[in-house]
């Protein structure tokens, strides 16, 4: 703390020098000079604060928005930034006066867009929001990396109350939700599968985004779809004024960026591609049997940005996945003959958004969305091909407005339509094969929205933002639903009688208001304490009864039989700042009540079951706990340190618990209840060409299903499993290190290269992520498996050009 | 060097990638629950041999060995027809045997009854015996499992796969298993310097050990017999009717020149059989990746106990009909350049009597027992 003072004495020493020596050269310095105005309402923006290369303090603008800095002749870095808009970044060569005149978005028109960089916007102290963590690219890119991929979803895991199975594993668990509880949307399109490699990395393109924004608890009404969490990421809007590019090469992945202008100040493209090429490096590497693996993976997003005037904005964004793996006897199907399988799944997204300002109180966002999430497993074998497809098809449209009459209100209301096309599996559709032709009917379901949100600033202390959504859904045809005996087990034989639809024809509808609120009561400047609820509905479920989900598992919309999933969520907040916002404290506790969540009966048969509901135990879930967290937001040396304590319990019993039960219907963990965790991240920036970043994660290790004893058939010794999740693993943790080297060349040059060295899991410790039982001649021997059980080095090439 | 380092670094992200995780053995493992059940491990065949029912309670502990039987139980089948054949206890304690005669029918229907002395009374599902079909086509291959270096047992081996055609009903299963039988010539190996007790039938434990090892040969002819440590099974719901090809039912180690004795036996199981098998899949032998699925162990799947419907049961009442096929694989021929067999060799020396000795014995009883028969096997030809 004493260094920061006497850094800080100083910087004030040396700007007051500048200042000086600025006034007593005003003749002869060149200077930069220009006006800052509002992008939608032309209005000057009086008090935004004009940085030069990376420094905290410059000058600010007067009350019509003008500002002139003098300096010496150099090429510099200019940052022109306001609370409550998106700062702006440029560099200017200084040979002569150089006017700059700025535009700077309001973020209110946009709450979604607010970037918590290192400069806070002080965001949890002021709204209402609750449970809402906000991740500028710049900050996820300080975190050491995996592989040297710079990754949304491991970034995500540092902060409290978001965890996951395991290592390596599919999707988020976010307050003891299941990964399919979450809604992962890419400008507004949703994200089935959010990770390539079966889960190992994100599939967001690092590069494309521009923020994320996640709603661990207060989700706003215009959300739905969902029961537990949305993470809400944007694209980049590509510069109108000029070129600029950026990428990397890497071990996993090679990857770049370009901002397009196409039309100055009006229109511009965006492309970011990502691609691995771990092909060749097989072959040159690898062992015999694993020169004939392929595993490759490619995202692309691109994104039309044109703005013919300031009060209209139209977005087109695309964004594409692509997995291709072929393996020897992974994830083929079973009861099928095949040595060689190979697989491929991914993701087609595209939106259009179309903004219009109609006044400076009253703004509209029109979109349109399309996901299109497919999957293939295929075995080009001569008499037993296999070629088994699914599929997603999501459509959505969606009208937003923003009404804003005075500094108290703040209303947000829209409607949304959403249907669903799945195609739960169709094998050997028109192909000559000894493998049947297996067809599983398309499901259709539409679903529909109205809501509203309203801030009501009732006085400087109290603010409350309260919401209502109504949520219809219906199951359409044509479809057929199965009758089952009353008093009997769903199953093949206890069906009485089928029901048949015809196209059009609703077959199940469900719906209900999810009221949203959360309140905010300032404690002084600095404090305040904060309480929300959530109702929440989910139509939409994951069929999945691995440890994480594979990417071909199913997904099925709420029918006759699977009830909408319905959850409850209370939380309360307190949040203090200290040295002015340079330290922000939280702690957030949580309450979540789930109904009609899902489960399977034992040795439950998902894949190509036209009959799924005979394999289902509908059952209940709550989660609960606390997360404290403490961050340095400002200077040389930045980071976070947080406990999370949390819990996640299941129970499910079905009409026939003799059957349709799980663990003779008691409570138990899932999953991924890990009760106590520890996240530490530290960065260190020095000097603007070096940062260090350590991140450290402890975990209580998760449970795991223990044997009670052994039993003997057959000569062969099993053991007995009698309760799920009695036990668990070993507790986790990891240090990681990551050393930024950025323009090593120090010269300020439009070609900017960066060199990011990490380790990963620096003290090498074998963690498991899971413990299971082998049989052997002698008895039964556990085993733990390790995903990543030595220190990962890796380095990343990255270059801007600017 | 650095081409070295630069090459175990992309090594170990590309093994990263395809999650060819780690895995280690735990030794230190506690055991968090103890509790023993009721097991049954009945079988109604069409082979008169395999006819039996075992009643046992489970082990509370993963290191036991002990499995309690249930003796003096009251067991019977009960058919289609509502005959009742009476299962007796048989030399070893828990296992019933029928009356000799008794053999499984195609086509027919059994229901298991147990009573214990204790008056529990346990009835199973009827299940009916399907016909199996004959084992068509058997073929082997010498194939290399090159994630393994040469030297490792692993590596080289002839993959069996059989061809065979399904019935045309809807809903069979399949179960194959097989047996190896190995003429041995050493009957029994000492450690220590000690020598083979012939009263006792154990080896003489000296004082003072030494680092002698004595093996002793075999009286008479004896062979050991290994069989399949995993399960395989099959469900026809993807190809009904259809001629199955190709299905991978065992691998032969490469562990000698000989001929290799090996008998297969296909099993037309019936579903409940097929869904307790596939559980013990799940649980212990297709575990151990990252997508696994929960460890469950099915109770009570198609033997429930009428004085207590809570209690949970072990085990299952499996009626099958079994075909059988001997083969011997010559592991002289097909082998690819390089590849040498894997043969343990002889430690220690062959015990012979000295010279002169009186009553001295060298040769070595074969003793029965599930691992070690001195009756022919069958088809043995060689």
């Amino acid at each position: 703390m004493a260094q920061f003072f006497t850094k800080g004495k100083i910087l004030f020493f040396l700007l007051i020098v500048l200042a000086f020596s600025a006034f007593s050269q005003t003749t002869t310095l060149p200077a930069v000079y220009g006006r800052v105005i509002d992008a939608q309402t032309g209005e000057p923006l009086k008090g935004a604060v004009i940085a030069l290369d990376f420094k905290k303090s410059g000058t600010k603008t007067d009350s019509l928005g003008n500002y002139k800095i003098h300096l010496p002749y150099g090429e510099y870095v200019i940052k022109i930034s306001h609370v409550g808009y998106n700062s702006f970044r440029s560099r200017v060569l200084l040979k002569k006066d150089e006017l700059l005149n700025v535009e700077l978005n309001d973020v209110t028109k946009q709450l979604e867009e607010v970037i918590v960089s290192s400069s806070s916007t002080k965001k949890d102290i002021q709204t209402p929001s609750l449970g809402v963590t906000i991740l500028s690219l710049k900050g996820i890119k300080k975190l050491p990396t995996m592989m040297g991929e710079v990754d949304v979803i491991r970034s995500l895991q540092t902060l409290p109350g978001v965890s996951s199975v395991g290592e390596g594993s599919n999707g988020l668990n976010i307050r003891g939700s299941n990964v399919d509880q979450n809604l992962i949307y890419i400008d507004d399109t949703p994200i089935f599968n959010p990770t390539h490699m079966f889960g190992l990395f994100s599939v967001f393109a690092s590069d494309a985004i521009r923020d994320l924004e996640l709603y661990k608890g207060g989700v706003p009404a215009r959300f739905g779809g969902r029961s537990a969490a949305v993470l809400d990421i944007k694209m980049i809007e590509p510069n109108t004024d000029h070129f600029k590019m950026q990428g990397g090469i890497g071990l996993v992945s090679n990857r770049v960026m370009a901002e397009i202008p196409v039309i100055k100040e009006k229109l511009s493209v965006l492309v970011a591609a990502r691609g691995s090429f771990n092909d060749f490096l097989f072959k040159m590497v690898a062992p015999d049997n694993l020169k004939n693996i392929r595993a490759n993976f490619m995202d692309i997003a691109t994104k039309i940005y044109y703005r013919p005037n300031n009060k209209n904005t139209i977005s087109f964004s695309n964004y594409f996945s692509y997995d291709y793996y072929r393996v020897d006897s992974l994830f083929s199907l079973e009861n099928v003959v095949a040595k060689r399988t190979n697989f491929d799944y991914g993701h087609q997204n595209f939106a259009v958004h179309w903004n219009h300002y109609f006044s400076p109180k009253l703004s509209m966002m029109l979109s349109g969305t399309t996901t299109f999430y497919n999957t293939k497993t295929y075995a080009p074998d001569t008499v037993n091909t296999i070629n088994l497809l699914s599929s997603i098809k999501y459509n959505n449209i969606h009208a937003s407005f923003d009404y804003i009459p005075n500094d108290k209100h703040k209303l947000n209301f829209g409607v949304s339509g959403t249907s669903y096309k799945i195609m739960p599996g169709r094998l050997n559709e028109g192909v000559a094969s000894r493998v049947s032709t297996v067809i599983i009917p398309d499901e259709q379901s539409f679903e529909a929205g109205i809501y509203a949100d309203e801030e009501f600033k009732v006085s400087e202390k109290f603010t409350f933002q309260a919401g209502l959504r109504y949520s219809q859904y219906w199951q359409i045809g044509a479809g057929t639903v199965n009758e089952y005996a009353s008093n009997q087990m769903p199953s093949l034989g206890t069906i009485t009688r089928k029901i048949n639809y015809a196209p059009g024809e609703v077959m199940a509808s469900y719906g209900g208001f999810e009221p949203r609120l959360t309140m905010k009561y300032s404690i002084g400047k600095d404090a305040t304490v904060k309480f929300g609820y959530n109702r929440m509905q989910q139509f939409f479920q994951l069929l999945s009864n691995n440890t994480t989900p594979l990417p071909t598992s199913r997904w099925k919309t709420a029918s006759a039989y699977i009830k909408p999933q319905k959850s409850d969520f209370v939380s309360l907040g307190l949040f203090k700042t200290f040295n002015e916002n340079v330290y922000e404290t939280s702690l957030e506790t949580y309450y979540r009540d789930v109904q009609n969540t899902l489960d399977f009966v034992s040795g439950a048969n998902l894949q190509l079951n036209p009959n799924i509901e005979t394999q289902l135990v509908t059952g209940k879930g709550k989660a609960y706990g606390f997360e404290l967290m403490l961050q340095k937001k400002k200077g040389e040396m930045t980071g976070w340190i947080s406990y999370t304590y949390a819990r996640a319990f299941s129970q499910m019993v079905g009409d026939f618990p003799e059957v349709q039960s799980i663990n003779g219907g008691n409570w138990f963990p899932t999953n991924y209840d890990k009760p106590h965790t520890f996240n530490a991240m530290i960065n260190m920036t020095p000097t603007p060409h070096h940062s260090f970043s350590f991140t450290f994660a402890y975990n209580t290790g998760r449970p795991f299903s223990s044997p009670s004893g052994l039993y003997e058939i057959g000569g062969k010794r099993y053991p007995v499993f009698s309760e799920r999740n009695n036990d668990r693993i070993r507790d986790y943790h990891r240090l990681d290190f990551s050393w930024t080297i950025s323009n090593p060349s120090m010269k300020h040059v439009r070609w900017e290269g960066s060199w990011v060295f990490t380790v990963y899991n620096l003290y090498g410790r074998k963690n498991p992520y899971s413990l299971f039982f082998k049989s052997t001649k002698y008895g039964i021997q556990p085993y733990e498996l390790s995903v990543f059980a030595s220190p990962f080095v890796s380095l990343t090439y990255n270059f801007k050009f600017l | 060097m650095l081409k070295r380092i630069f090459q175990s670094i992309l090594l170990c992200g590309i093994l990263s990638f395809l999650v060819i995780a780690c895995v280690f053995p735990v030794t230190d493992f506690v055991q968090k629950d103890a509790t023993s059940y009721l097991v049954v491990e009945a079988d109604i065949t069409n082979d008169p041999t395999t006819c039996k029912v075992r009643i046992t309670n489970s082990a509370n502990r993963l290191q036991s060995v002990l499995m309690l039987p249930v003796t003096k139980a009251t067991v019977y089948v009960t058919d289609e027809k509502g005959v009742q054949t009476f299962f007796k206890e048989g030399t070893v304690s828990g296992t019933y045997l029928p009356p000799s005669g008794f053999v499984g029918k195609v086509g027919s229907s059994y229901q298991l009854y147990i009573k214990t002395l204790m008056g529990s009374e346990y009835l199973s599902d009827v299940e009916t015996m399907k016909p199996v079909p004959v084992i068509e086509n058997m073929i082997s291959n010498f194939e290399i499992y090159d994630q393994y270096i040469k030297g490792d047992p692993r590596r080289g081996g002839w993959s069996v796969y059989l061809d065979f055609k399904d019935n045309a009903t809807e809903g069979d299963f399949y179960q194959w298993n097989w047996k190896h039988y190995e003429k041995i010539q050493i009957c029994a190996t000492c450690t220590g310097g000690g020598l083979w007790n012939f009263t006792k039938n154990d080896c003489n434990v000296l004082k003072f050990p030494n680092d002698q090892i004595w093996n002793f040969q075999c009286d008479g002819n004896c062979w050991d017999i290994s069989w399949n440590n995993e399960i395989n099974v099959f469900s026809d719901v993807l190809t009904n009717g259809q001629r199955i090809v190709g299905r991978q039912v065992a691998r032969v180690p490469f562990d000698g020149y000989g001929m290799y004795y090996f008998r297969l036996e296909q099993r037309a199981i019936t579903k409940s059989v097929f869904n307790y098998n596939q559980s013990i899949i799940s649980s212990v032998q297709s575990n151990g990746s990252m997508f696994d699925v929960p460890a469950e162990t099915k109770f009570s799947l198609n033997i429930k106990s009428k004085t207590n419907p809570t209690e949970r049961i072990l085990g299952v009442f499996n009626v099958y009909s079994a075909d059988k096929k001997i083969f011997f694989i010559d592991r002289s021929k097909n082998i690819p350049e390089g590849e040498r067999a894997n043969i343990s060799p002889l430690i220690g020396d062959v015990y012979t009597c000295p010279p002169g000795a009186v009553g001295c014995q060298e040769r070595v009883p074969c003793f029965e027992g599930p691992t070690r028969t001195k009756i022919t096997p069958e088809g043995w030809n060689l």
